[in-house]
């Protein structure tokens, strides 16, 4: 058996302290340890990007990082995004600009886009294409993605509110 | 879960790792940012004794120093901090470049310029540029520290000359050349290179080129230097047929793999002609300003 090995992580705002094995990875924590089943998995080599989320801000694909790394971290997932039922600003882009169809992708580009809204810079379409580019979608064929990723960073947005 | 169990180990400093490493006798990994590692793991590609955990000695390993004419980047810091370093695109404005084309933001907010050393990917941009611009692999050791010179470094496809029991420090950078281009195709965006070219070079005001270094990645078992090409060119004017004579000798350096990206007789197109055009754009770039 593996031992086990205590970690203290904050999770979408929530301090939990876990046991956890080495051998599993922070994606598979996060939907199996804390029942956080928005981080999607895809291929577990770090190629698809479905399983991104936000490591102290910065997005990483969580299927290339061991559980007990995450001690003294901060993450945040796709779950974290809306509030008391209002979908956020990003969420809303992505729905007005048909940034989804199945929706299995979504998680990773939610995240992607976060972060970037978070960076503060202001990017150009093919600098988002650029971006965006360590997530994989098999239905949209991108346009809507960059579409609401658009809006969301250089708010010419159609009801969609820039938060800045 | 897929890896294969292993003991995970998180030293406090170089010192302990270094130790661990000795330990383990060699059946011990480090882990830096995983993006190479934690896949190999999980394929069960490698099944160490031990994975030691390396990403709190940011203290030690994390700083990109300027001392002099020489720049040094520690081990752990990771692609997307030389991405943005003031100290990187003002001194290593090739290193900046090429590693725009590593992987995706994600990998680059994680990944280390130590584990891609460690790592010597044939089509590895940071080797490249690293044998380009004859940089030195600082190492550390039971038996203390060494420095290797990324010339004679890389040894073959995903092998270098690290002992098992070693550890990368950082790497040393010292004055490069005034001028400097790199050039990257992959099958798909930010994808393993299947061909990737670094040159660098100093124009004279007399219309000479001098310290010309001409890397390829992609065209070998390991980067290598194009050097049947780069002497073609040091101290020549870089008229069109100059250019056009180095431009096929490189292929004399050059022996290509075959494999899922690409085969060798594709590779051997693709570099004349690519090695070409890059040389002829920083060949017509002002020469001051
Ligand atoms: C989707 C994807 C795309 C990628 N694209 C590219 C690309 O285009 N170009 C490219 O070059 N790479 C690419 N990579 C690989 C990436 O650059 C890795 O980050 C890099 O190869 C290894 O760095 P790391 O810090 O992640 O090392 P790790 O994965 O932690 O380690 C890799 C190996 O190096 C050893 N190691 C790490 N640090 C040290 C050290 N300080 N001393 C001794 N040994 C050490 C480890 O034990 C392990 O064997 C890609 C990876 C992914 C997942
Ligand atoms: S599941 Fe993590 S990148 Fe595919
Ligand atoms: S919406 Fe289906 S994979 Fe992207």
């Amino acid at each position: 058996m593996d031992e086990l090995i205590e970690i203290t992580v904050t999770v979408n705002g929530t301090v939990h302290r876990e046991q956890v094995s080495p051998r599993m990875h922070v994606a598979d924590f996060l939907r199996r340890g804390l029942g956080l089943t928005g981080t999607h998995v895809g291929c577990e080599q770090g190629v698809c990007g479905m399983c991104t989320i936000l490591l102290d801000g910065d997005a990483v694909k969580s299927c290339l990082m061991l559980a007990p790394q995450l001690d003294g971290r901060e993450v945040r997932t796709v779950e974290s995004l809306a509030e008391g039922g209002e979908l956020a600003p990003v969420q809303r882009a992505f729905k007005e600009a048909h940034g989804l169809q199945c929706g299995f992708c979504t998680p990773g580009f939610l995240m992607t886009a976060t972060a970037l809204k978070e960076s503060g810079r202001s990017l150009d379409r093919e600098e988002i294409r650029d971006e965006l580019s360590g997530v994989i979608c098999r239905c949209t064929g991108y346009e809507g993605i960059v579409n609401a990723v658009d809006r969301v960073l250089n708010g010419d947005a159609v009801g969609v509110e820039d938060e800045r | 879960m897929k890896p294969a169990s292993f003991e995970y180990l998180r030293p406090e400093s170089v010192a302990e790792a270094v130790a661990t490493l000795d330990l383990y006798g060699g059946t011990a990994r480090i882990l830096a940012g995983g993006q190479s590692l934690v896949p190999m793991l999980g394929m069960r590609l490698m099944r160490p004794g031990a994975v030691i955990d390396i990403n709190g000695l940011g203290e030690e390993l994390g700083r990109i120093e300027a001392r002099g004419s020489e720049t040094t980047i520690g081990a752990l810091v990771r692609y997307s901090e030389a991405e943005t370093s003031p100290v990187i695109a003002e001194r290593l404005p090739l290193l900046g470049t090429a590693i725009r084309h590593i992987g995706d933001r994600q990998v680059r907010n994680r990944g280390t310029l130590g584990g891609a050393i460690a790592q010597s990917d044939p089509t590895g941009e940071v080797a490249l540029v690293a044998l380009t611009l004859g940089a030195t692999v600082l190492v550390t050791g039971p038996g203390g520290e060494r420095e290797l010179a990324a010339d004679g470094f890389f040894v073959g496809s995903y092998a270098n000359t690290l002992g098992p029991e070693e550890m990368i420090t950082g790497v040393r950078f010292g004055v490069v050349p005034s001028r400097s281009a790199f050039f990257e195709r992959g099958r798909k965006h930010n994808d393993f290179a299947v061909l990737s070219l670094a040159v660098v070079a100093t124009p004279e005001s007399d219309g000479t080129w001098h310290d010309v270094r001409i890397g390829m990645g992609g065209m070998n078992d390991t980067p290598v230097l194009a050097r049947a090409a780069a002497e073609r060119l040091e101290g020549a004017r870089w008229d069109e047929a100059a250019l056009a004579e180095a431009a096929t000798l490189a292929l004399r350096d050059a022996d290509p793999p075959e494999d899922v990206r690409a085969s060798a007789e594709y590779r051997a197109h693709l570099l004349p002609i690519h090695l070409g055009r890059l040389l002829a754009g920083l060949a017509k770039e002002p020469r001051h300003g």
